[in-house]
């Protein structure tokens, strides 16, 4: 029984060291400093009738940086370090979208938010993602 | 008639390791330095007029429990006071229990909860919360003395501290692994871009040598090495003074030059489990006014300390030390004077004493 919760545990604990190499929130794999990478996104609201409005403007009485606090994801615009890596940023980011999709029942007028990310992993060229939100 | 005896089984032998009885006495100590880590860790959440669903949060699971705001406050609150408590060792099981469910319970609220420092600590009070680490250094012992009631045994099966040490290296050799097999990394790209981000926070005479890509090359293998070295130097008695050194300048470094919360001061404080786990085992003979000193510095018990005329060390391997070498020797088993008194145990003088 000691043996066998004592193997359980080691093995938990390397599969998820393992699973880190492939997982956006690396849960226990204890990757440190991972990367240099950065990335900046302009974050838009787009509307039933086709606008397209920067998030960096209020709306209905929503604020992004009210929505999105304490984090690099509170101002997308501005060119950031992706602290644990880009797969973690970027994950964060499209929660974001999702979650702000749902947390703001007093504005009618938005169909969905979308990113246009660009990302530099570490000295590569930059890379271009689109992500958008659940629809509402 | 004959009776066989069978060998033990790999098993058997292993559950017999994990069995052996050991000295608790620095999970002991951990669980004191533990208590105010918590504070630290839990102080953000507890000073904020906010709490974490009042914006951006991402649940790891739908069913996981979330409780009213009250309610949590409360939790929260009642997590910083088990800490203290935890630390004090009072009811140390159900208070370092209580730690850990509530710090755990946190931890796995949101994704954006989620540090490598806070996972480090969660693992921490989970193998406190399930060793008998409260019959020492603990207000649990004192109140069993005033009682006149017999002390509980300081050792116990070495199980939750074989693993912890476990966990320890797993932080290090993982960390250094991921960078060794990332080209980026073990190349040099990622530590230079970096110091090249944070040019700005630099001092001034700093960024031409700390923003020269060349040294990189070399500077992130040393870096990387440094990582492996103290995840694998540790489990040897040979390289485990040098791999513990090594890991309090390492933790310093990442202190003075990154945003790691708790990281440094738990890593510190962990390494206080790689003592021998067993106490009493040497002798040291000084001076009547240093002896209340002595015994006060002593948090592992390395020592039973007595009073003579003279300095006089005696190892467990009987090795007697006197002079200038007992005095470097005491030092470097004290936790605090160990880290600045070990590079002397290298000196020509110390050395040839431990041999003779």
């Amino acid at each position: 029984m000691r043996v066998a919760a004592f193997v359980t545990v080691v093995v938990v604990q390397l599969a998820f060291i393992g699973a880190g190499y492939s997982s956006d929130h690396k849960t226990f794999a204890f990757q440190m400093f991972p990367e240099a990478s950065t990335w900046q996104a302009d974050v838009v609201r787009v509307t039933d009738d086709g606008r397209r409005v920067p998030v960096s403007e209020p709306w209905a009485g929503y604020r992004w940086d009210a929505l999105v606090p304490d984090s690099a994801l509170t101002y997308p615009e501005v060119r950031h370090h992706a602290d644990a890596g880009l797969d973690n940023q970027l994950a964060f980011l499209r929660s974001a979208l999702n979650y702000v999709a749902d947390h703001t029942p007093r504005d009618h007028e938005t169909r969905y938010y979308e990113a246009r990310v660009t990302s530099w992993h570490n000295d590569d060229p930059p890379r271009i993602e689109v992500f958008r939100s659940r629809v509402r | 008639m004959t009776v066989a005896v069978r060998a033990p089984s790999v098993v058997g032998r292993f559950d017999e390791l994990l069995g052996r009885p050991v000295s608790m006495r620095s999970l002991a100590l951990l669980r004191v330095l533990a208590g105010p880590i918590v504070l630290l860790h839990l102080w953000p959440f507890l000073s904020s007029d906010h709490i974490y669903r009042d914006a951006f949060y991402e649940p790891y699971a739908g069913w996981y429990p979330e409780f009213p705001r009250a309610v949590y406050i409360a939790l929260l609150w009642m997590g910083a006071v088990a800490a203290v408590v935890m630390a004090l060792g009072w009811f140390t099981r159900v208070a370092t229990a209580t730690t850990f469910a509530i710090v755990a319970y946190n931890l796995f609220l949101s994704t954006t909860h989620f540090h490598n420092n806070r996972a480090y600590l969660v693992i921490v009070l989970a193998v406190l919360a399930v060793a008998p680490c409260g019959r020492e250094l603990s207000v649990d012992a004192w109140l069993r003395r005033r009682r006149g009631l017999p002390a509980l045994s300081l050792t116990s099966p070495g199980w939750p501290l074989w693993l912890l040490r476990f966990e320890c290296a797993a932080v290090y050799g993982a960390s250094g692994m991921s960078k060794l097999l990332d080209p980026d990394w073990f190349g040099g790209t990622v530590p230079w871009m970096r110091v090249v981000q944070a040019r700005d926070e630099l001092p001034g005479w700093a960024p031409s040598l700390l923003t020269n890509r060349d040294f990189y090359t070399g500077a992130a293998k040393f870096i990387v090495l440094t990582e492996l070295f103290i995840a694998v130097g540790l489990w040897s008695r040979r390289t485990r003074y040098a791999a513990i050194w090594v890991a309090v300048i390492f933790h310093v470094s990442i202190q003075l030059s990154a945003n790691v919360q708790i990281f440094s001061v738990l890593g510190i404080a962990v390494l206080v489990i790689w003592a021998v786990p067993s106490t009493r085992d040497r002798v040291v003979v000084v001076d009547e006014r240093w002896v209340a000193l002595v015994r006060g510095l002593d948090w592992l018990a390395r020592f039973r300390v007595q009073p003579g005329s003279r300095l006089e060390l005696v190892d467990r391997d009987s090795t007697v030390l006197r002079g200038q070498p007992a005095l470097l020797y005491l030092l470097s088993r004290l936790p605090l004077t160990a880290w600045f008194a070990l590079p002397a145990l290298l000196l020509p003088s110390v050395r040839r004493a431990r041999r003779t």
